[in-house]
């Protein structure tokens, strides 16, 4: 079944799924509210690597998407970052400015989704608040060495230590993190099955386990001594047998396969230097079942498409291309950052401080 | 989503006094959302309450009926959390109203984290894990809520608390052998929540644990779930592979060997129902042999080879991969 030629990639599909998400989402994916930016994120990255960015939309379009992003950045007294969008910003006129309230601050999680979102569409990033955002940070880390998301809020796990990680990788400036005592974190949310759970003592899990490996590959000095020979011979079997006889992964043992820990488990396998050991026939083959007729990439065969599934299917293509077909073929990703490589290359060239 | 027909809070005198306020909008949003007017009449005056600070029984109304309408609102999460510590609240009344939303909204990370809250200000940890078992009832696989009993059981970490873990792990796997989070749980139980008396004598633990694992193997041998228990164990005691061979042997042919009456706990069958050969014991076999010198290695990779060959196909590329290091190392 694995041999049986793959249907085309319906690329323009997959374009005109991102762009009508980001026309507007119906009333109800309301769920998405407080997290607006990262669906952005998702469908901006999903023009980015069907490299059609330029091609299918204006320059007018992609100016009115940096000037939004832009508008997210908010300045408060603990720092500052992006905010999910204005669902808890009132209508004022724009040209006030003023601290935020506490309820409408930065996010880390949004922070790291928008400055890539900025890097796809070429930002120069001189509005960027870099002191703020450092400080931003550093009031995010709690004592046991992860992140809140928010300022104030217990709310934690290992998601937000990666986004903090990217972010300080990205303006090249660990400044603002206790780095060995994320790590350390990071350590305990190891598990015996050779994967990470999302915090101390959870069950091994394939987004955070990528998290996991990223961070550890992220922080500066040498990866090495984050992870002996055998961890990770151990974190690479596991993710191994996650592939399942679909072709697809599946995120936790004895689950079903799910596109998006295609991207997960093979972007974690990439960074550990085991890219060679994934059958990329049986993932091309499962994510184009995926595909959903009108454009979008689905969770698993026959469900309707979102724009976090598909942007991670076509950046695990993009690790992965099938060879067979040309439509299949993308341009290389950056597993670290989680983007296409010419977009972490200007990330990393345009967000430091100069 | 909407609730009964409640008037929306712009027709009701008693939330007259709020000025509502508009949700800013840029002249072209991005992916913006086309919110219900109850949604849209809610956040107005959410967004008039959180900028006059107040923090009232009202409040405690009105995010609620947000959250109905999305539980992953973080902001009317924290306000709510905060207005009942301002009002000194009943948290024990607000537990119980989250009894009923957490059940709607299982797969909400904000649900799990305002009870975690809750239960921190109550520290009343012990009627939890009835809670727990019954929302598993619904979802028994729920990330979440596993994580909620994980973390219950470590922060609270009381005798009382854990002395029906064991049986409840073993009830959880019974009702499904293959589901990991049960398995998982126990090894959190038994290896990694440190050492309770009941529990001291650390070699009956192991053994009873290796028995546990090994019965279940034997009923149902294709269980991914089981077999990295198994492995977990002999890791983290840093038992050697070897001592699990003859166990193994017998998963690794293709027909059940014909057993006599002598029931051997350390090494029970394949029950005569099981699909074999077992991958998994192929596998692991292999792992033994590779330790065993080239006369191992040689033995190891006729395994790998027929996992490659016939019974993992999928993972072909992860086998010659072994094979090529195992050959390497060993100069065979
Ligand atoms: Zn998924």
């Amino acid at each position: 079944m694995l041999d049986a030629p793959l249907p085309p990639c319906s690329r323009l599909g997959h374009v005109g799924h991102a762009k009508r998400c980001l026309s507007g989402l119906p009333s109800a994916q309301v769920e998405l509210d407080a997290s607006t930016m990262a669906v952005v994120f998702y469908c901006i990255g999903t023009l980015d690597l069907l490299e059609m960015l330029e091609g299918k939309t204006s320059e007018s379009d992609r100016q009115s998407w940096r000037d939004w992003v832009w508008e997210q950045q908010t300045h408060g007294p603990n720092g500052s970052g992006f905010r999910p969008s204005t669902y808890m910003t009132p209508q004022r006129s724009p040209n006030v400015q003023e601290d935020c309230t506490s309820y409408d601050g930065p996010h880390v999680i949004m922070s790291y989704t928008a400055l890539l979102s900025l890097a796809i569409l070429r930002d120069d990033f001189s509005q960027l608040d870099r002191p703020g955002l450092i400080k931003f940070l550093k009031s995010c880390q709690r004592e046991d060495g992860s992140f809140s998301t928010v300022i104030g809020s217990g709310d934690t796990d290992l998601r937000t230590l990666y986004c903090a990680f990217a972010i300080s990788s990205m303006l090249d400036d660990w400044s603002g993190i206790n780095v060995d005592l994320a790590l350390q974190f990071v350590a305990k949310c190891r598990t015996y099955e050779g994967g990470y759970g999302q915090s101390p003592n959870c069950e091994a899990q394939g987004g955070t386990t990528y998290i996991s490996v990223a961070s550890l590959y992220l922080a500066p000095g040498s990866p090495s001594t984050r992870l002996t020979p055998p961890e990770r011979q151990k974190t690479i079997q596991w993710l191994v047998r996650n592939q399942l006889s679909s072709g697809g992964f599946t995120g936790r043992t004895n689950k079903e396969a799910d596109a998006c820990y295609c991207f997960w488990c093979g972007a974690a396998l990439q960074i550990l230097g085991a890219r060679e050991l994934v059958n990329v026939r049986g993932l091309g083959q499962f994510l184009s079942s995926c595909q959903f007729k009108y454009g979008g990439i689905a969770k698993v065969p026959g469900e309707h498409p979102d724009p976090y599934h598909t942007y991670l299917s076509l950046a695990a293509l993009s690790m992965y291309p099938p060879e067979a077909d040309p439509t299949w073929a993308f341009g290389p990703l950056d597993p670290l950052l989680n983007a296409r490589v010419e977009t972490s290359n200007w990330a990393r060239a345009h967000i430091p401080a100069r | 989503m909407s609730l009964v027909d409640r008037p929306f809070y712009s027709a009701r005198p008693e939330w007259k006094d709020v000025e509502p306020l508009e949700q800013y909008e840029n002249i072209n949003p991005l992916a913006p959302i086309l919110y219900t007017d109850e949604y849209k009449d809610a956040t107005n005056y959410f967004r008039g309450v959180v900028r006059d600070g107040e923090k009232s029984e009202r409040v405690l109304e009105l995010t609620e009926h947000i959250i109905r309408l999305n539980p992953a609102h973080y902001s009317a999460w924290q306000y709510r959390y905060e207005t009942l510590i301002a009002l000194n609240s009943p948290l024990a009344t607000e537990l119980q109203l989250m009894d009923e939303i957490a059940v709607k909204h299982l797969k909400t990370y904000q649900v799990w984290h305002h009870r975690r809250l809750l239960l921190i200000q109550l520290r009343d940890p012990n009627p939890e894990l009835k809670f727990i078992a019954q929302s598993l009832k619904a979802d028994a696989k729920n990330y979440h809520t596993w994580s909620y009993r994980q973390w219950l059981l470590a922060y609270f970490n009381n005798d009382d608390l854990w002395s029906g873990e064991l049986d409840f792990v073993d009830h959880m796997v019974n009702e499904d052998v293959r589901n990991n989070s049960a398995w998982h749980h126990r090894f959190f139980v038994v290896f990694q929540s440190g050492i309770r008396d009941s529990e001291k004598d650390r070699e009956r633990v192991i053994k009873r644990e290796l028995i546990y694992v090994k019965q279940s193997i034997s009923l149902v041998p294709n269980n991914a779930s089981a077999w990295n228990y198994l492995r977990g164990i002999l890791d983290h005691n840093k038992l050697p592979y070897l001592t699990v061979q003859v166990f193994l042997e017998a998963y690794t042919l293709d027909t059940p060997p014909a057993t006599g009456d002598i029931v051997d706990l350390e090494n029970p069958p394949p029950s005569k129902e099981a699909q074999l050969p077992c991958p998994a014991a192929i596998e692991l076999l292999a792992d033994v042999h590779e330790l065993q010198g080239a006369e191992g290695v040689g033995k190891a990779i006729d395994l790998w080879k027929s996992l490659r060959d016939i019974y993992d196909t999928i993972r072909k590329r992860y086998w010659d991969h072994r094979i090529k290091g195992a050959s390497h190392r060993e100069g065979v």
